[in-house]
Protein backbone atom coordinates (compact mmCIF):
# COMPACT_ATOMS: atom_id res chain seq x y z
CA UNK A 1 0.00 0.00 0.00
CA UNK A 2 2.79 2.37 0.90
CA UNK A 3 4.19 2.09 -2.60
CA UNK A 4 0.96 3.38 -4.19
CA UNK A 5 0.76 6.09 -1.51
CA UNK A 6 4.26 7.27 -2.39
CA UNK A 7 3.38 7.48 -6.09
CA UNK A 8 0.23 9.54 -5.44
CA UNK A 9 2.12 11.92 -3.15
CA UNK A 10 4.94 12.21 -5.68
CA UNK A 11 2.34 13.22 -8.28
CA UNK A 12 1.37 16.19 -6.09
CA UNK A 13 -1.64 14.95 -4.13
CA UNK A 14 -1.22 14.85 -0.31
CA UNK A 15 -1.88 11.44 1.24
CA UNK A 16 -2.48 9.85 4.63
CA UNK A 17 -2.33 6.10 5.18
CA UNK A 18 -3.55 3.75 7.89
CA UNK A 19 -1.08 0.98 8.81
CA UNK A 20 -1.57 -2.27 10.68
CA UNK A 21 2.01 -3.53 10.20
CA UNK A 22 4.48 -0.97 11.53
CA UNK A 23 7.54 -2.91 10.32
CA UNK A 24 6.45 -2.65 6.67
CA UNK A 25 5.56 1.01 6.96
CA UNK A 26 8.99 1.79 8.46
CA UNK A 27 10.64 0.08 5.48
CA UNK A 28 8.44 1.41 2.68
CA UNK A 29 8.39 4.97 4.09
CA UNK A 30 5.11 6.43 2.87
CA UNK A 31 4.86 10.18 3.58
CA UNK A 32 2.36 10.13 6.52
CA UNK A 33 0.88 7.22 8.47
CA UNK A 34 -1.30 6.48 11.48
CA UNK A 35 -0.59 3.06 12.98
CA UNK A 36 -3.00 0.81 14.87
CA UNK A 37 -1.83 -2.44 16.49
CA UNK A 38 -4.90 -4.33 15.36
CA UNK A 39 -5.55 -7.68 13.60
CA UNK A 40 -5.18 -8.02 9.84
CA UNK A 41 -8.32 -7.10 7.94
CA UNK A 42 -9.40 -4.47 10.52
CA UNK A 43 -7.62 -1.17 9.74
CA UNK A 44 -10.70 0.84 10.78
CA UNK A 45 -11.70 -1.51 13.59
CA UNK A 46 -14.67 -3.75 14.27
CA UNK A 47 -17.81 -4.25 12.15
CA UNK A 48 -20.62 -1.94 13.24
CA UNK A 49 -18.43 0.16 15.56
CA UNK A 50 -19.15 3.53 13.96
CA UNK A 51 -17.46 5.62 16.69
CA UNK A 52 -14.28 3.58 16.40
CA UNK A 53 -14.14 3.82 12.61
CA UNK A 54 -14.79 7.55 12.77
CA UNK A 55 -12.07 8.08 15.38
CA UNK A 56 -9.44 6.41 13.19
CA UNK A 57 -10.41 8.55 10.20
CA UNK A 58 -10.40 11.78 12.20
CA UNK A 59 -6.99 10.93 13.69
CA UNK A 60 -5.73 10.20 10.17
CA UNK A 61 -6.88 13.64 9.02
CA UNK A 62 -5.37 15.24 12.11
CA UNK A 63 -1.99 13.72 11.22
CA UNK A 64 -2.43 14.78 7.59
CA UNK A 65 -2.22 18.36 8.88
CA UNK A 66 0.17 17.92 11.81
CA UNK A 67 2.88 15.75 10.23
CA UNK A 68 5.99 17.79 9.45
CA UNK A 69 8.54 15.14 8.52
CA UNK A 70 8.33 12.85 5.45
CA UNK A 71 7.86 9.26 6.64
CA UNK A 72 6.19 10.23 9.93
CA UNK A 73 4.30 7.39 11.68
CA UNK A 74 1.93 8.27 14.53
CA UNK A 75 0.89 5.45 16.89
CA UNK A 76 -2.78 5.84 17.76
CA UNK A 77 -3.73 5.23 21.42
CA UNK A 78 -6.66 2.95 20.54
CA UNK A 79 -6.05 -0.45 22.15
CA UNK A 80 -7.93 -3.30 20.50
CA UNK A 81 -11.26 -3.76 22.29
CA UNK A 82 -9.90 -1.79 25.26
CA UNK A 83 -10.68 1.80 24.38
CA UNK A 84 -13.78 3.78 25.29
CA UNK A 85 -14.62 5.73 22.13
CA UNK A 86 -17.12 7.86 24.06
CA UNK A 87 -14.08 9.45 25.71
CA UNK A 88 -12.46 10.31 22.36
CA UNK A 89 -12.26 14.06 21.74
CA UNK A 90 -12.60 14.96 18.09
CA UNK A 91 -10.15 17.52 16.68
CA UNK A 92 -11.71 20.96 16.36
CA UNK A 93 -10.52 21.91 12.91
CA UNK A 94 -8.30 20.57 10.17
CA UNK A 95 -6.30 23.43 8.72
CA UNK A 96 -2.74 23.89 7.39
CA UNK A 97 -0.16 25.06 9.88
CA UNK A 98 -1.48 23.04 12.84
CA UNK B 1 -6.18 -24.42 -6.17
CA UNK B 2 -4.56 -26.20 -3.24
CA UNK B 3 -2.24 -23.26 -2.57
CA UNK B 4 -5.24 -20.87 -2.50
CA UNK B 5 -6.94 -22.97 0.19
CA UNK B 6 -3.68 -23.13 2.12
CA UNK B 7 -3.25 -19.32 1.93
CA UNK B 8 -6.85 -18.73 3.03
CA UNK B 9 -6.38 -21.08 5.99
CA UNK B 10 -3.14 -19.39 7.06
CA UNK B 11 -4.88 -16.00 6.80
CA UNK B 12 -7.66 -17.13 9.15
CA UNK B 13 -5.23 -18.55 11.68
CA UNK B 14 -2.93 -15.51 11.83
CA UNK B 15 -5.89 -13.11 12.09
CA UNK B 16 -7.17 -15.03 15.13
CA UNK B 17 -3.74 -15.48 16.70
CA UNK B 18 -1.76 -12.25 16.15
CA UNK B 19 1.38 -13.67 17.80
CA UNK B 20 1.70 -16.09 14.88
CA UNK B 21 1.36 -13.19 12.45
CA UNK B 22 4.71 -11.86 13.60
CA UNK B 23 6.47 -14.84 11.96
CA UNK B 24 4.90 -14.03 8.61
CA UNK B 25 5.60 -10.32 8.99
CA UNK B 26 9.27 -11.02 9.67
CA UNK B 27 9.52 -13.47 6.76
CA UNK B 28 8.08 -11.05 4.18
CA UNK B 29 10.27 -8.16 3.04
CA UNK B 30 8.42 -5.35 1.28
CA UNK B 31 10.07 -3.79 -1.72
CA UNK B 32 11.93 -0.55 -0.97
CA UNK B 33 12.57 2.00 -3.68
CA UNK B 34 15.61 3.54 -1.99
CA UNK B 35 14.41 6.96 -3.15
CA UNK B 36 13.66 9.86 -0.77
CA UNK B 37 10.17 9.89 0.74
CA UNK B 38 7.94 12.12 -1.42
CA UNK B 39 6.16 15.06 0.20
CA UNK B 40 3.33 17.32 -0.94
CA UNK B 41 2.16 19.83 1.72
CA UNK B 42 -1.57 20.17 2.36
CA UNK B 43 -2.47 23.75 1.56
CA UNK B 44 -6.27 23.85 1.96
CA UNK B 45 -8.49 23.33 5.02
CA UNK B 46 -10.11 19.89 5.03
CA UNK B 47 -13.58 21.43 4.73
CA UNK B 48 -12.54 22.65 1.26
CA UNK B 49 -10.88 19.39 0.15
CA UNK B 50 -12.24 16.70 -2.13
CA UNK B 51 -11.30 13.32 -0.67
CA UNK B 52 -10.86 9.93 -2.41
CA UNK B 53 -10.18 6.48 -0.98
CA UNK B 54 -7.52 4.06 -2.18
CA UNK B 55 -7.43 0.62 -0.60
CA UNK B 56 -5.28 -2.47 -0.94
CA UNK B 57 -7.92 -4.72 0.59
CA UNK B 58 -9.02 -6.39 -2.67
CA UNK B 59 -12.65 -5.20 -2.48
CA UNK B 60 -14.54 -4.79 -5.77
CA UNK B 61 -18.02 -4.64 -7.31
CA UNK B 62 -19.70 -7.99 -7.92
CA UNK B 63 -19.72 -7.51 -11.70
CA UNK B 64 -15.98 -6.77 -11.88
CA UNK B 65 -13.32 -9.36 -12.65
CA UNK B 66 -11.86 -10.70 -9.39
CA UNK B 67 -8.18 -10.16 -8.67
CA UNK B 68 -5.92 -12.97 -9.87
CA UNK B 69 -4.98 -14.97 -6.79
CA UNK B 70 -3.09 -17.67 -8.69
CA UNK B 71 0.00 -15.51 -9.24
CA UNK B 72 2.41 -15.71 -6.30
CA UNK B 73 3.70 -12.21 -7.19
CA UNK B 74 0.17 -10.79 -6.92
CA UNK B 75 -2.16 -8.94 -9.26
CA UNK B 76 -0.95 -5.34 -9.84
CA UNK B 77 -4.21 -4.16 -11.47
CA UNK B 78 -6.92 -2.12 -9.74
CA UNK B 79 -10.70 -1.86 -9.72
CA UNK B 80 -12.51 1.46 -9.98
CA UNK B 81 -15.07 1.71 -7.17
CA UNK B 82 -18.32 3.66 -7.52
CA UNK B 83 -18.74 5.21 -4.09
CA UNK B 84 -22.52 5.50 -4.49
CA UNK B 85 -22.99 1.77 -5.18
CA UNK B 86 -20.31 -0.21 -3.38
CA UNK B 87 -22.12 -0.43 -0.03
CA UNK B 88 -25.05 -2.21 -1.71
CA UNK B 89 -23.04 -5.30 -2.55
CA UNK B 90 -19.37 -6.16 -2.94
CA UNK B 91 -16.85 -8.98 -3.14
CA UNK B 92 -13.43 -9.25 -1.56
CA UNK B 93 -10.88 -11.24 -3.53
CA UNK B 94 -7.85 -11.61 -1.28
CA UNK B 95 -6.46 -14.82 0.21
CA UNK B 96 -3.89 -13.23 2.52
CA UNK B 97 -6.22 -11.98 5.25
CA UNK B 98 -9.44 -13.16 6.87
CA UNK B 99 -12.16 -10.86 5.48
CA UNK B 100 -15.17 -12.39 7.22
CA UNK B 101 -15.56 -9.23 9.37
CA UNK B 102 -15.15 -6.95 6.33
CA UNK B 103 -17.95 -8.91 4.67
CA UNK B 104 -20.21 -7.83 7.54
CA UNK B 105 -19.16 -4.18 7.39
CA UNK B 106 -17.30 -2.74 4.41
CA UNK B 107 -16.28 0.30 6.45
CA UNK B 108 -13.61 -1.55 8.44
CA UNK B 109 -11.51 -1.76 5.26
CA UNK B 110 -13.14 0.86 2.99
CA UNK B 111 -14.79 3.56 5.16
CA UNK B 112 -17.04 5.03 2.48
CA UNK B 113 -20.09 5.50 4.73
CA UNK B 114 -18.01 7.23 7.41
CA UNK B 115 -16.54 9.62 4.83
CA UNK B 116 -20.00 10.41 3.48
CA UNK B 117 -21.07 11.31 7.02
CA UNK B 118 -18.06 13.64 7.33
CA UNK B 119 -19.03 15.20 4.02
CA UNK B 120 -22.62 15.72 5.19
CA UNK B 121 -21.33 17.36 8.37
CA UNK B 122 -19.06 19.67 6.38
CA UNK B 123 -15.87 18.27 7.94
CA UNK B 124 -14.57 17.31 4.50
CA UNK B 125 -15.41 19.48 1.50
CA UNK B 126 -16.63 16.68 -0.74
CA UNK B 127 -16.25 13.01 -1.43
CA UNK B 128 -15.04 11.95 -4.88
CA UNK B 129 -17.39 9.74 -6.91
CA UNK B 130 -14.61 7.31 -7.93
CA UNK B 131 -12.31 5.39 -5.60
CA UNK B 132 -9.70 2.68 -6.24
CA UNK B 133 -9.00 -0.80 -4.98
CA UNK B 134 -5.78 -2.80 -5.29
CA UNK B 135 -4.93 -6.11 -3.65
CA UNK B 136 -1.51 -5.38 -2.17
CA UNK B 137 1.26 -7.98 -1.71
CA UNK B 138 2.73 -7.11 -5.11
CA UNK B 139 6.17 -8.51 -5.74
CA UNK B 140 8.80 -9.17 -8.42
CA UNK B 141 8.17 -7.96 -11.96
CA UNK B 142 4.67 -6.72 -11.05
CA UNK B 143 6.10 -3.83 -9.00
CA UNK B 144 7.18 -2.04 -12.19
CA UNK B 145 3.73 -2.63 -13.72
CA UNK B 146 2.01 -1.36 -10.58
CA UNK B 147 4.08 1.84 -10.45
CA UNK B 148 4.53 2.49 -14.18
CA UNK B 149 1.07 1.57 -15.41
CA UNK B 150 -1.74 1.13 -12.89
CA UNK B 151 -0.72 3.70 -10.25
CA UNK B 152 -0.23 6.20 -13.08
CA UNK B 153 -3.76 5.53 -14.38
CA UNK B 154 -5.23 6.05 -10.93
CA UNK B 155 -3.29 9.32 -10.50
CA UNK B 156 -4.66 10.55 -13.83
CA UNK B 157 -8.23 9.81 -12.70
CA UNK B 158 -7.64 11.50 -9.32
CA UNK B 159 -6.49 14.60 -11.22
CA UNK B 160 -9.51 14.51 -13.55
CA UNK B 161 -11.75 14.44 -10.47
CA UNK B 162 -9.80 17.31 -8.82
CA UNK B 163 -9.06 15.21 -5.73
CA UNK B 164 -7.14 17.15 -3.05
CA UNK B 165 -6.49 14.43 -0.47
CA UNK B 166 -6.25 10.63 -0.64
CA UNK B 167 -6.89 8.37 2.36
CA UNK B 168 -5.31 4.92 1.99
CA UNK B 169 -6.45 1.80 3.82
CA UNK B 170 -4.72 -1.60 3.87
CA UNK B 171 -6.07 -4.93 5.07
Amino acid sequence: MGLVQREIEKAGIPTIGVSIVREYTEKVQPPRTVYVKWPFGHPLGEPGNVKQQRAVILEAFRVLYSAATPGEIVDLPFRWRRYDYDSYEEPGEFVPGH
Amino acid sequence: MFSRIRNQLIAKVITRFPSLAQRFITAYQPWQSGEPTPWTPVTKPLKECRVALVTTSGVHHKDQQPFNMQDAEGDPSYREIDGAKISNGYLITHDYYDHSDAEKDLNIIFPIDRLRELQNEGIIGSLADRHYSFMGHIDGQHIATLVGKFARQVIEKLRQDAVDVVLLTPA
